[in-house]
């Protein structure tokens, strides 16, 4: 599968640029790197502007400044499919205790 | 962080976050609005198709490889495509050699011209008009404050890339380095060593 890298997320700069070692993306855990990836399917599929996601992004790093850039991006992509209706509130509550019941 | 990849066969306690993500991808999976394999192909292409880890193997080969080396600087885009790296811009790279003598950088004056394919993008002070318009008007200077302080004997040259023409800096072997593998070599070679602002 090929996939497009999108020129308006490698170019974010400020606070809402991904973290980077080198110069490349840097995931530190297997978790982060598929946040990553959800948020650009979801745009793509919802056929949004990656800005949408970008300003959920940056008022989530404004709130919580001292929490781990990824803690934020999972927040901003929560936050999105929640207003944009294609989740609901009660779906997303379903679903954690779900994955806490087969974690556990 | 450890333990992530294992994950299936000894269940770790899930941190919050790392629950809501897997909630959050389950639905989304649900709902049809991520495809089975997206995700993956996404994280591989942004983490390793490109970056600098492909202008590192370059300059590793050339470095192992006296003939490689020669049809680098001789054409930069048919040996780099060689290595099965190219593309759009990428289209027409030239690989300029660092000597004792001889030091280079490269800058994009007009806008933010960068080797993609080998370098992968371009960092924010690239494309900043403080470093487009000091490091051709002071590179010694600037060099300096990037943490590169250069004797006075070397001679620095500047390349200006452009939409047409994109430069890479092929940096000197490190001392020290002759028991090496190639892999091990390219571990070594930074962006910045291939931009010009840092070596080896």
């Amino acid at each position: 599968m090929t996939v497009r890298v999108d020129t308006a997320l490698t170019t974010m700069t400020g606070p809402a640029a991904p973290p980077r070692r080198n110069g490349e993306l840097v995931f530190d855990a297997r978790w982060q790197g598929r946040a990553f990836g959800m948020a650009i399917a979801v745009v793509e599929r919802l056929g949004l502007e990656w800005t949408a996601f970008q300003r959920q992004l940056i008022a989530e790093i404004a709130a919580h400044p001292e929490a781990p850039y990824y803690d934020c991006w999972v927040a901003a992509l929560e936050r999105l499919v929640l207003d944009c209706g294609a989740v609901t509130a009660e779906e997303m509550k379903t679903a954690h205790n779900t994955v806490r019941a087969q974690a556990s | 962080m450890s333990g992530h990849d294992d994950e299936h066969h000894h269940p770790a306690p899930l941190s919050p976050v790392e629950v809501r993500a897997r909630a959050l991808e389950e639905l989304l999976t649900e709902k049809g609005l991520i495809q089975e394999g997206f995700i993956d192909a996404v994280v591989s292409a942004y983490e390793n198709d490109i970056g600098p880890m492909n202008g590192a193997r370059v300059v590793a080969r050339a470095w192992v490889d006296p003939a490689y080396k020669t049809r680098l600087l001789a054409n930069g885009t048919a040996a780099i495509a060689e290595l099965g790296f190219g593309g759009p811009e990428g289209e027409h790279l030239v690989v300029v050699e660092n000597t004792p003598a001889v030091h280079n950088v490269v800058v994009c004056t007009l806008c933010s011209c960068y080797p993609w394919p080998v370098l992968g993008l371009p960092p924010n002070w690239y494309k900043s008009p403080p470093y487009r318009a000091r490091i051709v008007r002071e590179p010694r200077v600037l060099l300096r404050e990037m943490g590169l302080d250069l004797p006075e004997s070397v001679e620095i040259r500047v390349w200006d890339s452009s939409a047409e023409i994109r430069y890479m800096v092929l940096p000197e072997r490190p001392a020290g380095t002759e028991g090496k593998n190639e892999a091990e070599l390219a571990a070594l070679v930074s962006r910045d060593a291939m931009i010009g602002t840092a070596r080896p």
